[in-house]
């Protein structure tokens, strides 16, 4: 196979540097899902809980060395940095720079493993081709045994995306925009059947991989942690019941593992783009993030946290917190009583403290000391528990206390300016009406000239 | 009341826990004590290490709780604070009195002891995960994986068999510089402990290794999206006693 000679005359170091800074906006950088025991000949095993071994300035983790196998591409998605139309330092790492770059790192505990994706060169499937030429010198001349984690490009031949299947364990195909007019829109190249396509092949892979696995124990694995997915937030104008549902389907029809969402960076200005004055939508991206959890975790639908009249979620509460609020016919719970899936929909309550408190009730009635010591978050849970039939103090139960509650002062000046609220609008509601008494008003006052 | 006086070792704790059931004692009336606080009308025992007696307790444990739970036991035991062997020994006795299954010895965490024994082993669990994210080996001139550590716990002895099991075919040294511990793993045979060993005072690097950790250095500088930072949050996630030992930070 020949490769593409640009960029030969660069070092090491520029290459690593202008193909992080074109990788820098994936977010899928897990390395969950596989267990996997050394072998004792090769380099590397894999944990399940994933490790990440350092934090970025910006707090997410660097758990993989993640880089592009090229920045070149002949696709002209207007979101992107490393679109053609773009005026940026293009480079090619070789497969055995990537090897040994890996090999390195990883014997120095730098990284936990690989996740190569690539610009598009020539065509999908030679592209394809590339990456999965990479991870097999990888896992076969350099004998790594490590994570691999690599994006399957939408369009390439199926042959191809499978035998990279076997010498990954993580693939995925980004969805990249949550509908198929926001795709259309913006990454004119792409097409969300083409997008589907190979998510159904992993998926399809991973299933008959399974069947296989039982009657053949040693049969080689196919993607075994399992395949991801990520979404653009805030680039085109979906609401959050949007995203969340199709997330939702995702996970129910394609089995994927994880949906990762991604709050837009405005990089390449383009005029289609909208304008981010505030910022990248940090706090949307959260709130879809414990959103995702509710329904992987905690047995809540799509339907249930949204619906098509409030298609947003609440900015001041979070989603399971404004689940109960809204839903206080269904509380207060009896800790010592309440089944687990029940105890899961407390807010407060984590699946973990959920799992302690049913085993520690075996012994004994437990009470809100207790609870404490099993790392439920008091503040949150006391509007919506009972320990053996008494609140921990006489709460009222009604919308507009507990949300008072719950949210801090700061945030309370602010509630309901935006139109989100539990009750009636009155004359006062306003958000200038509760700002501190300044000086010279005070004085104004004093004088009597207010 | 009893008062067993034990060394700060996992042996000496399994001893007097042994020596504990051995005597007959009233569980309610005897401590395992780590410091030399004297406590009124209380009978001390000198406690001495026996291997025997720590194997046969280990092997009830075992057998009894389960893996996970004689895991999480000696985790517990790996922290620094003078209650522990106190806080074990109740929780061995709460256990085996009420004949837990395997699995289930921390599920009474509303009893105070049990749930100090399974707080200090969270803990320790805990700082077993950072040092495995966040410790870093330099190679030095003969080749040899060298790192160095300054945990808050013992936790050399748990964080070793990850390693061994991930890096075969090396050589490497890890160093507890608090304790004055090296773990060492020769290169395809099992690893060991070696205590009350001086260190070298400046390792020699081999010629790549400057090279490889300025290539990491900018590539954790990089991959840094300027429109997200957040210092608190990789604060939070990143405490900064670790950043003295890690390449990154330098």
């Amino acid at each position: 196979m020949d490769y593409l000679k640009t960029g030969g005359d660069m070092s090491l170091e520029e290459k690593l540097q202008v193909l992080t800074d074109a990788a820098k906006y994936d977010v899928a950088c897990t390395s969950s899902g596989v267990e996997r025991q050394g072998d004792g000949r090769s380099i590397g095993n894999c944990v399940a809980a994933g490790i990440c071994h350092s934090f970025s300035g910006d707090g997410r983790c660097i758990s993989l060395l993640k880089i592009l196998l090229t920045n070149e591409c002949i696709y002209d998605c207007k979101y992107c940095r490393n679109r053609h139309a773009n005026d940026i330092p293009r480079a090619t790492f070789t497969p055995e720079e990537i090897c040994t770059l890996t090999m390195e790192f990883y014997r120095r505990n730098y990284i936990e493993g690989l996740f190569l994706s690539s610009g598009i060169i020539r065509n999908p499937t030679f592209t394809m081709e590339l990456i999965c030429r990479t991870i097999w010198l990888l896992r076969n001349r350099y004998h790594f045994n490590g994570y691999v984690h690599v994006k399957a490009i939408p369009g390439a031949d199926p042959e191809v995306i499978e035998q990279t299947g076997f010498l990954a364990d993580r693939m995925s195909v980004n969805l990249e925009l949550p509908t198929a007019e926001g795709l259309h829109s913006l990454a004119p190249n792409k097409h969300r059947r083409t997008i589907l396509t190979p998510m159904r092949q992993i998926q399809n892979g991973i299933q008959a991989n399974r069947n296989d696995l039982v009657l053949y124990r040693n049969a080689p694995k196919f993607v075994s942690g399992g395949q991801s997915t990520q979404m653009i937030i805030g680039a085109t104008p979906e609401s959050d019941y949007q995203i969340i549902h199709v997330a939702q389907g995702l996970y129910q029809k394609f089995g994927l593992k994880r949906v990762f969402y991604s709050a837009f960076v405005n990089v390449t200005g383009d005029k289609a783009l909208p304008a981010l004055p505030g910022g990248p939508p940090l706090l949307r991206e959260h709130r879809l993030y414990q959103a995702d959890w509710l329904l992987r975790f905690y047995g809540f639908r799509a339907e249930e946290l949204l619906d098509e009249r409030r298609p947003f979620f609440n900015i001041m509460l979070d989603p399971k917190e404004d689940w109960a609020v809204r839903h206080l016919e269904q509380f207060p719970v009896e800790i010592n009583r309440a089944p687990l899936e029940t105890l899961l929909r407390v807010p407060g309550v984590g699946v973990k403290s959920a799992r302690r408190i049913v085993a520690a009730r075996r012994s004994g009635a437990l009470n809100f000391q207790d609870l404490k010591k099993i790392g439920v978050v008091l503040k949150r849970t006391l509007y919506f528990i009972t320990c053996s039939g008494r609140m921990m103090y006489p709460v009222k139960l009604d919308e507009d206390s507990i949300v008072r509650n719950l949210t801090s002062v700061r945030d309370r000046v602010q509630f309901g300016s935006d139109g989100m609220s539990y009750q009636q609008l009155s004359l006062f509601d306003d958000a200038a009406f509760t700002r501190p008494i300044s000086v010279t008003e005070r004085q104004q006052v004093a004088v009597g000239q207010l | 009341m009893v008062v067993y006086r034990c060394e700060d070792t996992a042996e000496s704790i399994f001893t007097a826990v042994y020596r504990a059931y051995e005597e007959k004692r009233c569980h309610e009336d005897t401590m395992l004590c780590l410091t030399d606080d004297t406590f009124l009308f209380a009978e001390d025992m000198e406690v001495e290490a026996d291997a025997v007696k720590t194997r046969k307790v280990m092997n009830t444990l075992l057998r009894r709780f389960g893996r996970e739970d004689c895991r999480r036991l000696s985790m517990a035991l790996a922290a620094e604070d003078e209650e522990k062997a106190q806080a074990v020994y109740r929780t061995i006795v709460e256990g085996l009195r009420c004949k837990v299954g395997p699995g289930h010895l921390f599920d009474n965490l509303a009893r105070n002891e049990i749930h100090k024994a399974f707080a200090l082993a969270r803990g320790v669990n805990t700082e077993v995960g950072h040092q495995i994210q966040f410790l870093r080996f330099q190679e030095l001139e003969s080749g040899i994986l060298y790192s160095r550590i300054g945990p808050k716990n013992d936790v050399l002895a748990f964080i070793m068999p990850h390693f061994a099991d991930r890096l075969p075919i090396e050589h490497f040294v890890i160093y507890d510089e608090k304790r004055n511990v090296f773990g060492i793993h020769p290169a395809g045979r099992q690893w060991y402990l070696l205590r009350g060993e001086e260190a070298d005072v400046q390792p020699r690097y081999s010629e790549e290794e400057l090279q490889y950790q300025e290539l990491f250095r900018q590539f954790c500088h990089t991959i840094t999206i300027e429109e997200r930072r957040n210092r608190k949050l990789q604060q939070n996630m990143l405490p900064l006693r670790f950043r003295e030992y890690m390449v990154e930070f330098q």
